[in-house]
């Protein structure tokens, strides 16, 4: 049987399907006569099919065929951008194709074990050595497509130089989805999750969380930083699965909805701000939320949601992770207890600096004072798509937040009712942060009650002060944390890529090219005597 | 005469047009032209009709020279096994002949080109035809001298040098491998394979038979480039003109090397069954070439440098898969080679359009050459596409197997060595990518044109063969691999059908 659909599955269809279609609608805004379009929808239409059947078969030569070439759909919709999206492309590749060598190994040692093509007939646990590799080379892959550390370098590069709408399309929605899924269905069909693995996970969550945040507190380019909060959020999700309980992976699952939703908007958001004001980086950026009013309110609710404040659906998912961790801690004993304990504070931590981190974004493009390089130039919001899409997804991060009682988890995998051991009464609360905002807006509306603000030219020496000298930018918000002790030797070496697994693999690499090539002189006399030492090398092996 | 007198057509034809070629081409316009097509043409045309045969007699074709018996007379020999490198052999060298028609006319002689072709084409047939492991040297020895000519061909400085050190490389291969075919001789008093293989089973051998199986592995060795008998080919290859690399890397190597040594060890010295140390080696070998072939082939930036570095690390492929000794792991090596020669040839056809448009092919003056010339830039994805394992493309389906093989006999270590190979061709061809294709177009490249069309078509037809050569592994075309692996794996079945005279 090539295909199975299963409840985890058709939620995964599901998803990819919508995001296909939101994107689908926003690029016809988007790619408005650029020159390369048709390839690019070409390339998009057989992304999401791919995607589709990946989702939904069983058979993991199908599988490993299909998640493979969609590394390669990935890598020419990146090139799309022309020459500064290159290495970015070559990168991805590279990392998302290596993963997918290994993970062909490690198909072929599951079943080599297990005699099944079939993933649903697969069970193994990690009682010999060979099992334990397997599932780690699949795993690689998963981290790689998903974007989880040690694995994510490729996220915020082809955040940065893909076009808008791809980068929403692939390493934000559809690539978050798959790579959720597999490791889904690794760690909870084919294997048996056993506690140390659970604890490495919840380690390595709270650390993707952490580190990933603060880079992305320090970019200066809209895309890039959205790239590492990208990173940041698949922390999240492993911690949920980690818990293995019922809730953390329902929590799990749901925040990989939500974490497609709200950051492909936030992509798509950046993606009308590049196109209009023809910058993303930061410090060019500013007060556009007067131009631009329906961005500025879908990225705001988007901002708010990834910053996990209630009433939205990012607060939701990451309430059951948390209770899901919670449970944990409980189960596993004081010991191992107090890790997952720790995890549990880095990833409120985490979240703390992620709404910090939006703050800084939300300031730097839509607040602030508009840059005098932007003053002359016609800033307007056109196209029906570029303006629907982002609305539409973030009033869905509104909904699924408020309504999120309502979803039946218990069909998503979970297979039992949840009981939430922590009281969040969604509905009451939505009421009563609505009444809040209201009675705030009255009292700005009323102008008796509100405090008059002088507002006047700033002056230097009798001259009106350049604009661009006393505006505040957002990007200098974090600046200092670079200088910070211990922080700062942190921050040089991930600039300079020591903890990019890609740039090391280079690295590497080439040293041993060097020697090798340091044989390679190109004199015949010591080819020959390779050849020599070669022969009596198979004669000391073979005539004995 | 039956139907077998096909097989002596397969060695005459090429043998004749070398000979017409060289006396007319010098004087007759196009003649050589025509000559080349035609009897490519008829060669591709009558190895595919050996397939046809070779299916409705359900067995193997013996030809005997002269109509003597096998043990006394010379023999040529149609097998699954045969019948499969000819058929890739004709395939590729169609194509490449297709190409060279107008990618020559850069240089002067384009009859003694067709000539040295033609020979090397007979050599190859040759040498995949004969039952005889003497006919096996000489023909051997007929492909090397005319590829040691092609490979001089340019006549600059650094041809002649690439092509000096090839031809003292590749002589003294040819002498191990004399040298142990004469022993084999003394020892057996046969040439013929089959009848020695037999002899070998009854007779103690003590030491020969190892003995012997070092020269031929460091003799054929050095033809197939296995590390550390590579040196000659990163200079070789490269040096020739592009659709003589192709023919180098594509099929020369495998022919001489892969399938003499293939041949030798496992249809005569029995290594699947009885000796299985030699696959050990073979194994060893193999894994060694792919990754020292990929690490060198990862740092170089003349691109046809970098190309044939790849061979030497893909051939790693072909020999850890076939050495494993397992069904699956033979099946793996032998559909590589055949996925090998298809998109190695191709990689260096553009190697060549790029070179031929643009002048250059060093990666550092290289850009942006995607807009200029789609079609070089499409076949080249595919063909990158494929030696990277990236499906759907044919070399995603036999890496998969090999690794697959790897996994099953529980090599697990080699199959890790595999898929490093794997990750780190995948990163230098989207070097190669990123700086011939991809990147910012030069202002002198701007002139740029794409290749004539008779270049472009035989880099199209080898690209959608990239890309349909996944179908070979499903059932309605499987036969063609499995026959050839049953020859392999069939070890001694091989000798007990050439001498029961085939059916």
């Amino acid at each position: 049987m090539m295909f199975k659909v299963d409840p985890l599955s058709i939620f995964i269809a599901a998803g990819v399907i919508f995001f296909s279609i939101a994107t689908f609608i926003y690029s016809f805004g988007f790619m408005r006569e650029h020159p390369r379009r048709r390839g690019y929808y070409f390339y998009l239409i057989l992304t999401s099919l791919v995607s589709l059947a990946t989702a939904l078969t069983n058979n993991l030569i199908l599988f490993a065929g299909l998640w493979g070439f969609l590394g390669l759909t990935l890598y020419l919709l990146i090139n799309i951008n022309g020459e500064i999206a290159v290495p970015a492309a070559k990168k991805t590749l590279i990392i998302i194709g290596g993963t997918d060598a290994l993970m062909l190994l490690g198909i072929a040692m599951v079943y080599s074990l297990s005699g099944s093509w079939q993933m649903d007939k697969i069970k193994l646990d990690f009682t010999t050595a060979p099992s334990i590799f397997a599932y780690i080379f699949i795993l690689c892959a998963a981290f790689a497509k998903a974007g989880a550390m040690p694995f994510h370098t490729w996220v915020p590069d082809c955040a940065q130089n893909s076009p808008g709408p791809v980068a929403a399309f692939l390493p934000a929605s559809l690539d978050k989805l798959l790579g959720i899924y597999l490791i889904v269905r690794l760690t909870f069909g084919m294997f048996k999750m056993s506690a140390g693995l659970s604890l490495i996970f919840m380690v390595l969550g709270a650390v993707t969380i952490l580190s990933a945040v603060m880079m992305a507190l320090v970019q200066h380019d809209l895309k890039r930083l959205l790239g590492y909060h990208a990173v940041s959020q698949v922390g999240y999700m492993i911690l949920g699965l980690a818990s293995a309980n019922p809730i953390g992976i329902a929590g799990a699952l749901f925040h990989m909805a939500n974490n497609a939703i709200y950051k492909s908007c936030l992509f798509f958001c950046a993606a009308n701000v590049e196109k209009k004001a023809g910058s993303q980086d930061l410090d060019k950026l500013g007060g556009l939320a007067k131009f631009m009013p329906v961005t500025y309110i879908s990225a705001l609710i988007a901002s708010l949601a990834i910053s996990g404040v209630p009433p939205f659906n990012g607060f939701f998912s990451k309430w059951m992770i948390y209770q899901g961790v919670i449970i944990k801690a409980r189960e596993v004993g004081p010991a191992a207890g107090s890790v997952v304990l720790i995890c549990l504070v880095a990833a409120m931590f985490g979240s703390a600096l992620t709404l910090a981190s939006f703050v800084k974004l939300l300031h730097a493009v839509f607040l602030g004072v508009l840059p005098s390089s932007l003053e002359n130039k016609k800033i307007e919001e056109k196209g029906m798509g570029m303006k629907i899409v982002p609305l539409f997804l973030a009033l869905l991060c509104l909904l699924s937040g408020i309504f999120a009682y309502k979803i039946p988890f218990k069909y998503l995998f979970v297979g039992a009712e949840l009981k939430y051991p922590g009281i969040w009464n969604a509905s009451l609360a939505s009421l009563l942060i609505g009444l809040g905002l209201f009675i705030g807006l009255v009292i700005f509306r009323l102008k008796q009650i509100r405090p008059v603000f002088r507002q006047e030219q700033a002056y230097v020496g009798g001259e009106p002060a350049p604009r661009d000298e006393t505006r505040v930018s957002g990007t200098q918000f974090y600046e200092t944390i670079k200088q910070f002790g211990p922080l700062k030797g942190i921050y040089l070496r991930a600039e300079a890529g020591v903890f990019d697994i890609y740039e090391q693999g280079k690295n590497l690499t080439f040293a041993i090219g060097k020697f090798l090539q340091y044989l390679h002189n190109g004199v015949l006399p010591t080819y020959l005597v390779w050849t020599l030492l070669g022969m009596l090398g198979l004669f000391l092996v073979l005539v004995r | 005469m039956g139907k077998e007198f096909i097989l002596s057509l397969m060695v005459i034809i090429p043998l004749g047009t070398a000979f017409v070629i060289s006396l007319f081409g010098k004087y007759l316009r196009n003649f050589c032209d025509k000559a080349i097509m035609v009897s490519s043409f008829l060669l591709l045309a009558l190895s595919l009709y050996c397939r046809f045969l070779l299916t409705n007699t359900a067995g193997t074709l013996v030809y005997k020279v002269g109509g003597w018996n096998p043990p006394f007379g010379i023999c040529m020999v149609l097998d699954g096994l045969s019948c499969f490198m000819l058929v890739t052999v004709n395939i590729v060298a169609f194509l490449i002949a297709l190409y060279s028609l107008k990618y020559m006319e850069q240089y002067t002689d384009k009859p003694k080109f067709f000539t040295l072709f033609s020979l090397m084409v007979c050599g190859m047939n040759g040498v995949i035809l004969t039952g005889d492991i003497f006919n096996l040297f000489v023909f051997v020895e007929i492909a090397s001298i005319a590829s040691y000519a092609l490979v001089a061909f340019g006549t600059e400085a650094e041809e002649l040098e690439a092509s000096f050190k090839y031809a003292i490389m590749g002589s003294i291969a040819s002498i191990f491998i004399f040298i142990g075919i004469a022993l084999l001789y003394g020892f057996t008093s046969t040439l013929n394979m089959a009848d020695m293989a037999k002899i070998l089973t009854v007779k103690d051998s003590f030491r020969l038979v190892p003995f012997v199986a070092v020269l031929f592995l460091m003799g054929f060795g050095i033809k197939a480039a296995l590390v550390p008998f590579h040196a000659w080919l990163a200079d070789a290859h490269p040096s020739a003109p592009a659709s003589i690399s192709a023919m180098l890397s594509g099929l020369l190597i495998k022919t001489l090397g892969v399938y003499s040594l293939v041949r030798i060890f496992f249809n005569v010295f029995n290594a699947g069954q009885v000796h299985t140390v030699y696959l050990k080696v073979f194994m060893f070998l193999g894994a060694l070439s792919i990754i020292v072939g990929v690490i060198l082939a990862i740092s170089q930036w003349d691109l046809k440098r970098l190309l044939a570095y790849h061979s030497v690390s893909q051939v790693g492929y072909i020999i850890l898969g076939i050495g494993l000794g397992t069904p699956l792991g033979i099946l793996g090596g032998l559909y590589h080679l055949f996925n090998h020669s298809i998109f190695k040839s191709l990689l260096f056809l553009n190697s060549g359009a790029v070179d031929y448009s643009a002048g250059t092919r060093d990666l550092k003056e290289t850009g942006g050459l995607a807009k200029v010339m789609p079609v070089t830039y499409g076949t080249s994805l595919f063909a990158s596409m494929s030696i990277a394992g990236v499906p759907p493309f044919n070399g995603f389906f036999s890496k998969f197997l090999i690794i697959l093989a790897c996994a099953q006999a529980g090599h697990i270590g080699y199959g890790i060595c595999a898929v490093i190979g794997s990750i780190l061709t995948l990163s230098s061809f989207m070097k190669v990518q990123k700086f011939v294709f991809l990147g910012e177009l030069k202002e002198k490249f701007k002139k740029v044109k794409e290749v004539p069309f008779s270049m472009q078509i035989s880099m199209i037809i080898l690209a959608v063969v990239c890309l349909l050569g996944g179908l070979m592994f499903v059932s309605p075309l499987k036969f063609f691999l499995q026959d050839a692996v049953n020859v392999v794996t069939g070890g001694m079945s091989y000798s007990n059908a050439v001498l029961g005279g085939g059916k």
